[in-house]
């Protein structure tokens, strides 16, 4: 029966690792700017319809014809957690606080919220999407309080 | 399309069941169902198996499990809807038989999540959503997602992290009254909200646990239902729906817009309202997810799942009982598992063995298995009725 002495288990022997190739050619404008440290995101040419995360073929009428404009870096808080318990591939990381944010442009975003005390914050809160680089020097963006 | 009923009902003990592998442990469900309907396993035209996989070391769960249960050229699939898989695969047998292709069909739900390390299932469910743009670099989990929720419905509409923790008390209570349960044993509110901080507010005992387990059921077209049983559990709609992959996409976080839109569909197909139906199971993956259910559902107002948990309306004697299985929280959440244990689960209680004090009162002889995906990405709502 369950839950009572643990039964016998047959450990694999065979391990397997997967890391993945993430194809970012049709948005690799988005990394190479992040990189620069600058925003920005996709608009379709024919209907006007702004996408993030960004992407090259429009959602709302197919189209092919995208280009690049300005994400902007004024957001407002709309909510947050702090994850205390972090996957396996996080675990030597602080935990981190996660806040969606929603831009100017009515586009939202999901990102770190640097420095952020969770006790503290309250949906509504101001805040300023900045880029940063990993250790490796790997993009990525943040949150942080606007000032 | 046809009528098609539940004929049959197999469910195993839900739990970290280390002594059985995926095909035993599907087994055990299958082999109840068939015995529970009468059906011979030669009348099974096709068995569809709900399992979103990943933690488990085989690749072609339906046909390895097929072969373990004997089954012999049946039409088979796995399906996946992340944790509402096991509604897909109902569904997916349901339409083999409302269409004419088959009489008798069977839908297996089974999930073998133990085999990997407690923070790489963590992982793998962090990974439902779009991951370059939610895990490769902020490291979501299930639990954060719907913390995101929790803390924007806390800030419309004042629900505490106690009423959060009265769900899971209450989930407790009725698991320890079902022996096919992973929690045998009752909380208190206070042991709830001192448990640790899994992300923040939602703690330990605001979240299911990591489950092995199985369900199943035998569907059959009326003509074959009238031959198996006394009993049939009739189909009577089901809804389903979705949502963006990307939480950032979505308008607000104060309630899954997938539930909403299925169960529309499943009350308009099944032509009855909310305020129809005796029992239901919803989908309480974490507490707060068991509120905006009851708000979503139509149960009540928005805003007010917090009332009607307080009030003890979604109790046994209440206006509407709620997962008085256990629920995921305390039943267990094996995912692929979860909505064919929905369809079992409702099918006792329409059947009235529910058995004790976990049996409601069936007064409209309808019931609702709200069964989700992810954090709203998928949502089926399955209408079940005594009559046809």
């Amino acid at each position: 029966m369950p839950n009572e002495a643990a039964p016998p288990t047959l450990r694999s022997k065979r391990s397997l690792t997967l890391r993945f190739n993430i194809p970012i050619t049709k948005t690799a404008r988005f990394w190479d700017d992040l990189r620069e440290g600058k925003l920005v995101t996709t608009k379709c040419e024919d209907c006007g319809k702004l996408s993030f995360p960004p992407q090259a073929d429009c959602p709302n009428c197919s189209s092919a014809n995208s280009t690049w404009v300005d994400l902007g870096t004024e957001a407002e808080l709309l909510t947050f957690t702090y994850v205390q318990i972090t996957p396996t591939s996080f675990v030597d990381h602080d935990p981190y606080v996660v806040g969606i944010g929603r831009l100017k442009n009515g586009l939202s975003v999901l990102a770190w919220m640097e420095g952020a005390d969770h006790t503290k914050l309250k949906p509504g809160a101001k805040l300023r999407l900045e880029a940063r680089k990993d250790s490796e020097g790997g993009p990525y963006y943040v949150f942080v309080a606007a000032p | 399309m046809r009528n098609v009923a539940i004929v049959g009902i197999g469910h195993s003990k839900f739990g970290r069941r280390t002594d059985v592998d995926l095909a035993e442990l599907a087994f055990e469900s299958i082999k109840g169902a068939m015995e529970d309907s009468g059906a011979e396993k030669k009348e099974i035209h096709n068995v569809t198996l709900g399992s979103a996989g990943g933690w488990y070391e085989e690749s072609l769960p339906a046909v390895l499990v097929n072969e373990y249960a004997g089954f012999e050229d049946v039409g088979t699939m796995r399906v996946e809807a992340a944790c509402a898989s096991g509604s897909a695969a109902v569904r997916s047998a349901y339409l083999s038989v409302a269409s004419g292709e088959s009489e008798v069909a069977m839908a297996v739900g089974v999930e073998k999540m133990t085999e990997v390390d407690t923070l790489t299932s963590v992982e793998l469910m962090g990974r439902s959503g779009s991951y370059l743009w939610e895990f490769e670099n902020y490291g979501m989990t299930f639990p954060a997602y719907y913390a995101l929720y929790a803390v924007a419905h806390m800030n419309r509409f004042g629900t505490t992290e106690e009423d959060m923790a009265r769900v899971a008390v209450k989930a407790h209570h009725y698991a320890a009254m079902n022996p096919l349960a992973q929690f045998q044993k009752e909380i208190t509110l206070e042991k709830a909200l001192s448990s640790q901080v899994v992300s923040w507010p939602l703690k330990l005992y605001d979240a299911c646990p990591i489950t092995d387990g199985s369900a199943a059921v035998v569907l059959a077209s009326e003509e074959a239902a009238r031959r198996l049983t006394d009993t049939p559990i009739w189909i009577k709609g089901m809804g389903f729906s979705s949502d963006s992959a990307n939480l950032s996409k979505r308008a607000d976080f104060v309630g899954l817009r997938a539930t909403v839109d299925a169960s529309r569909k499943a009350y308009s197909t099944a032509k009855i309202a909310p305020k129809d139906v005796d029992v239901a199971t919803c989908h309480d993956c974490f507490t707060i997810a068991e509120l905006m259910a009851y708000e979503d559902l139509g149960f009540c107002a928005k805003g007010d799942g917090a009332k009607l948990i307080r009030e003890g309306q979604t109790e046994v004697g209440g206006r509407i009982p709620v997962n008085v299985d256990g629920g995921l929280k305390a039943k267990g959440h094996p995912i692929g598992a979860t909505g064919v244990s929905m369809m079992v689960e409702i099918s006792k209680q329409l059947r009235g063995e529910a058995g004790g004090n976990r049996q409601a009162s069936i007064k409209n002889g309808i019931g609702l298995v709200h069964n989700v995906g992810g954090t709203g990405h998928y949502c089926y709502v399955t209408v079940l009725s005594r009559s046809k």
